[in-house]
Formats: C-alpha cells, sequence, structure tokens
C-alpha cells in the first residue's frame, strides 16, 4: 500500500433532520421485510464483512472500514439468467427472463461507493437500456454512512470525493455518540422512504461522531494523469511493466471494484434445453481480448493492467463524464501481490 | 420488460462455403413482420447465436440495400462457430443486432472509391460494396482491391469474377501470395492496384504488405486524405 498515505479527522456541519435510533434498525429491517424487500447491509460472513442480504440486525457489522465485496452485485448479480431456451425437431423454443427485482435497501454503503451508480448506470443505459441493471437500480434505496474510519487503502480524496459526498445515495446517514444515526434524505426516493418509516426515522439531533478523511496520496494529480492518458503514446511505454508486470490476473481487483461492469454472455444446458446467462468477466483474463483467430491484442498483463487503468481514468471520465474509480481501495486490499493503483496514479502524474 | 439481450430466431435459407472452414449462411428472420422492418446500416455487426453452445460476434456481410434477408460469412474456429458450421439448410439459429459503427456510404456519393481487404475481412466491405453498387449511378470510379494467403482463402469466389467482369469496376484480380514465388504461407497480403494507378503497387512491388498495418501510410504517401479513408 502506498506508505505516504495518513489520517485526519474532519469536522463537518451536519445537515441532518431526522435520527435512526439503534435499537430501531432491527425494527426497519423487519418493516422492509414485511413489505416483501431484502434489506441489504455489510454482515460478517467468514470472518469477512460483505455485503449480503440480512433478516435481523444482530447481523449487521459494526465497526468496519467497507464491505469487501461491492454491493453492485445486488444490481448486476455475479451470474443471472436472460433467456431459456429449447430445441426441438424442428424449431428452437426461446423465451425471455423477467428481471428478479424485489425492493431493495442497500444499508451502510460508503459515499465512495455510492459514487459508482452515475457511472454504471450510464454505461447500462448507453445505447440500449439493459433492464436488467435499471429495474433493479429503479427498486434500491442507497443508504450511505459517511466514515469515521479509514485505513491506509482509502483514497477517495484523491478522486475528489470524501466521507461527506453524497453522489449515488438516497440517504446520508452519520453515525451518532449514542451508536445511532442522523438521518438526511437527499432523493425523492430517499425522501420517500423515510416518510414510508417515519416510526423509525423520527425527528431530532444527536451528537455526531467526527468523520475520518483520509488525506489525499501525494503527488497524484488528475489533470495530469487525463492529459498523459489522452496521448497513447504511452501505450507502449515500458512503465507499465515495470510497474504491473506481478499482476497474476485473478481479476479480483475487478470483482470487488464497485465500477468495473463487464460481462460475457455463455449458454449453459444439455443439447435439447438450457439458460443463457449473463456473467461477470474481466479485463485482467488472458481470454478476454482473445480473438477467434488466436491474435490478442492484448497479450502480456500490464497490457491487460493498462486498459484497466485506461478504463478508470480515460474512457470512463471521457466518455460517460463519470468516475471509473472512486477511491474505495478495495482493489488494493485484495490484491494478492499487493499492486497499488495510486502508485500508478502518482507514476502518471509526472 | 424489454429483454435487449433475447435474439431473434432465423431460419438459415441458403448455406454455402467459401473457403477452407470458411461459411456463409443467408438467414430469414422467423418472425414475418421482422423480415420487413428489419433495419441495419453497412458494416454494423450481430450476434450469432447457436444455442446451448453461445453466441459469437461478427459483421452483417449482406447489404442493407437487399430487403428480406440478411447473410453471414463466419470461419469455423471456436465453439460457437463450430456450433454453427453444423446446423443445415433450414435450421433455426439466433441473430442479436444490429450493433456497432457504420460506414457513412451517403457522404461518398460522387466520389471515386477504393475498397481494400483482405482474406477473411472481405465480408464486411463485401456489405458496403454491394450498397455501393445496387447504387451505383451516384457514384464515381469503384476499385477494389483483394487478397488472401492462398486462392483457396479467397472468399465469395464468384462475386469476385463477378466484380472484375464489370465494366464498371476498377479491373482487381485478386492477389494471394501463391501467386508470388516464395512467399506462399507468409500470412500476408499484397495489394494489386488501387484507383489513382499503379503507383500503389509499384512502391510495394517487391515487398509483401500486412494489410491493416501499412495500407493506410501507403494510401496517405499517394495522397489520400486521412479524413477520407475509412476502417
Amino acid at each position: 500500500m502506498n506508505p505516504a498515505r495518513l489520517s485526519g479527522r474532519m469536522k463537518t456541519v451536519s445537515m441532518a433532520d431526522r435520527t435512526l435510533k439503534k435499537e430501531d434498525l432491527g425494527k426497519l429491517i423487519d418493516s422492509v421485510r414485511a413489505k416483501g424487500g431484502r434489506f441489504v447491509a455489510p454482515a460478517l460472513l467468514a470472518r469477512q464483512v460483505v455485503f449480503r442480504s440480512v433478516k435481523s440486525a444482530e447481523e449487521v457489522a459494526t465497526g468496519y472500514i467497507l464491505a469487501r465485496n461491492s454491493f453492485k452485485e445486488f444490481l448486476f448479480p455475479q451470474t443471472e439468467v436472460i433467456a431459456e431456451f429449447s430445441m426441438n425437431k424442428d424449431s428452437v423454443g426461446l423465451k425471455g427472463v423477467e428481471v428478479d427485482a424485489p425492493e431493495t435497501v442497500v444499508f451502510g454503503a460508503r459515499p465512495c461507493e455510492a459514487a459508482s451508480l452515475k457511472g454504471l448506470r450510464t454505461l447500462f443505459t448507453w445505447d440500449f437500456v439493459d433492464e436488467f441493471y435499471t429495474k433493479r437500480e429503479d427498486k434500491t434505496v442507497v443508504i450511505t454512512v459517511g466514515c469515521t474510519s479509514g485505513d491506509e487503502a482509502c483514497f477517495c480524496t484523491t478522486v475528489d470525493l470524501s466521507p461527506e459526498s453524497t453522489e449515488g445515495a438516497d440517504v446520508y446517514l452519520r453515525e451518532t455518540e449514542d451508536n445511532g444515526y442522523t438521518v438526511k434524505g437527499l432523493t425523492e426516493k430517499g425522501k420517500k422512504f423515510l416518510d414510508t418509516h417515519d416510526a423509525v426515522f423520527t425527528s431530532g439531533a444527536a451528537k455526531e461522531r467526527p468523520l475520518f478523511k483520509p488525506e489525499t496520496v501525494p503527488a497524484v494529480d488528475l489533470k495530469r494523469v487525463s492529459e498523459r492518458l489522452k496521448d497513447r503514446a504511452h501505450y507502449d511505454d515500458p512503465v507499465w511493466a515495470k510497474l504491473t508486470m506481478k499482476c497474476i490476473g485473478c481479476g479480483a481487483c475487478t470483482f470487488v471494484c464497485p465500477t468495473c461492469r463487464c460481462f460475457d454472455i455463455t449458454d449453459e444446458g444439455t443439447a435439447f434445453e438450457g439458460e443463457r446467462r449473463k456473467n461477470w468477466d474481466s479485463c485482467q483474463y488472458d481470454a478476454f481480448t482473445l480473438h477467434a483467430s488466436g491474435h490478442n491484442p492484448r497479450e502480456h498483463q500490464p497490457q491487460r493492467w493498462r486498459n484497466r487503468f485506461m478504463c478508470k481514468f480515460n474512457f470512463y471520465p471521457e466518455k460517460f463524464s463519470s468516475k471509473g474509480c472512486v477511491g474505495c481501495g478495495r482493489c488494493i486490499r485484495v490484491c494478492p501481490v499487493r499492486l497499488d493503483i495510486t502508485e500508478v496514479m502518482q507514476e502518471f502524474s509526472k | 420488460m424489454d429483454n435487449i439481450y433475447l435474439p431473434y430466431l432465423a431460419k438459415i435459407e441458403e448455406i454455402r462455403d467459401e473457403a477452407p472452414d470458411v461459411r456463409s449462411f443467408k438467414l430469414v428472420f422467423e418472425d414475418p413482420a421482422l423480415r420487413d422492418s428489419f433495419e441495419f446500416k453497412t458494416g454494423q455487426f450481430g450476434l450469432y447465436s447457436a444455442f446451448g453452445l453461445g453466441e459469437s460476434t461478427f459483421c452483417i456481410a449482406s447489404s442493407p440495400t437487399r430487403k428480406g434477408y440478411i447473410q453471414c460469412t463466419f470461419r469455423r474456429t471456436g465453439r460457437v462457430t463450430g456450433g454453427l458450421a453444423q446446423l443445415s439448410v433450414g435450421d433455426t439459429m439466433g441473430f442479436r443486432g444490429p450493433y456497432g459503427n457504420w460506414f457513412p456510404v451517403d457522404d461518398w456519393k460522387g466520389k471515386d472509391i477504393v475498397f481494400i481487404a483482405g482474406g477473411i475481412c472481405l465480408p464486411t466491405v463485401r456489405s458496403v460494396i454491394w450498397n455501393v453498387l445496387d447504387r451505383r449511378q451516384h457514384f464515381g470510379n469503384i476499385t477494389i482491391v483483394y487478397g488472401a494467403r492462398t486462392v483457396a482463402d479467397l472468399v465469395y469466389k464468384d462475386e469476385l469474377k463477378g466484380w472484375d467482369e464489370r465494366s464498371d469496376i476498377t479491373p482487381s484480380r485478386p492477389w494471394t501470395p501463391a501467386r508470388d514465388p516464395g512467399m506462399e504461407g507468409q500470412g500476408r497480403v499484397r495489394a494489386d492496384r488501387i484507383g489513382r494507378g499503379r503507383a500503389f503497387c509499384e512502391e510495394h512491388g517487391g515487398r509483401d504488405l500486412h494489410i491493416s498495418k501499412f495500407v493506410l501510410n501507403s494510401l496517405l504517401k499517394l495522397g489520400f486524405d486521412e479524413g477520407s479513408v475509412y476502417t
């Protein structure tokens, strides 16, 4: 991890107008579930905090920095059936599948990862509207909680976000000294959600805990990174190999990344019937760009890493005017060879 | 729900073997309404399904000027194309599209056009060629430059012959390394002629040419404007 990262405390003014008491979280979960919805929150699983569907407040983790996975998998599942087919003697039966989009509450997301939603939405509605995504997102209320702790992998402030950012969130919470939350409705969807559950989101104020604000990574200049990436002369720069040769291409960074959204479509089943599935894919896999001819335009791992970095800091911002990287640091935490994207940002800030 | 991943079903009306492992399908949509309403632009691609094996991407090889059907040409190289190659006339497969960019053919009206393609890349260009030939009166001189690794690898052999015989196309016999002793099996393509005379050929007279990488530079040297080269 980037050793120069420091931590700091933020003094901020809350604009919250309601509170959620700690003992009322269970009521909220019950209330959402009673209406047929699912309540997704960070919970302990195999000694790791991960986003999962929970049934009670006891399952909801506390004291976590960030769930290990991104909540994107509840909007864009790792695998899902998109069609079913059957093959008869003279014909093929083909049936589309309706998206399974329950009312969903994502609770306890961090402000950084919620900022990924704009990019995902833009991608899944670009040219064609992917209703498998949009219908789920439309039915999801994202409740973020401002961070009161962080670690060396956090770098939201380096990509112009902070624990106070509200982009992508419907409701923003701050932890209070009595282990509850102050509550601010941000979007119409969020405000409606608060009204629907006004028995637990009561009017009032409480003393908030100070937010944790990661220091910006030194020597990173996003504008300079953007400028340098525009000129494709860097494609053959040996610096890519120097920085990323140790990458083993496991793809873990792309799976935990809240903005990565590449997928592949495959068929599964027998010779007579089966289903067509949409599965997460990763630009870090060697077969990702392998042509049928055997030619692979990204034959070596540094070329795949270059693509990932370009996607985050050139393609996404240029094409969709949205953030390709939200500074959550998940990729840094899960990388088995300790590859740190902020070090690449530093190199391309020169 | 509008499921953008759901393919259209299409019957294979005709199969043509173009070259070793290269096959063309003429596809007619099962939905009669779709046969009339389906539109695409020349150069666009689709995803072709062999159900149970998946879908694979390649271009629409026919021209949008030909209504009621589409054609595709593919080389059997993997799981999906291997499955497609086992289908017969009358079988059903899937098509999803059209997707992607297209060639702005209407912007070329009144201009001379040089088509350059190699090997299995001709299907994409073929869509453009027929689009132009079907509206021949709108365009200037037309030259087609095409080559392949071997004579056998040339696709659309009948059409190549037809184009060669047309008086309104600058004749361009396909080049293959087999015609050039010492170049057999080199996997290279050499361009023969283009509309502005033989300078191009003369410049590359003794040299082979990897078409996608070097053609642009060669065209620029010949005085073509970069903005007038489309890929």
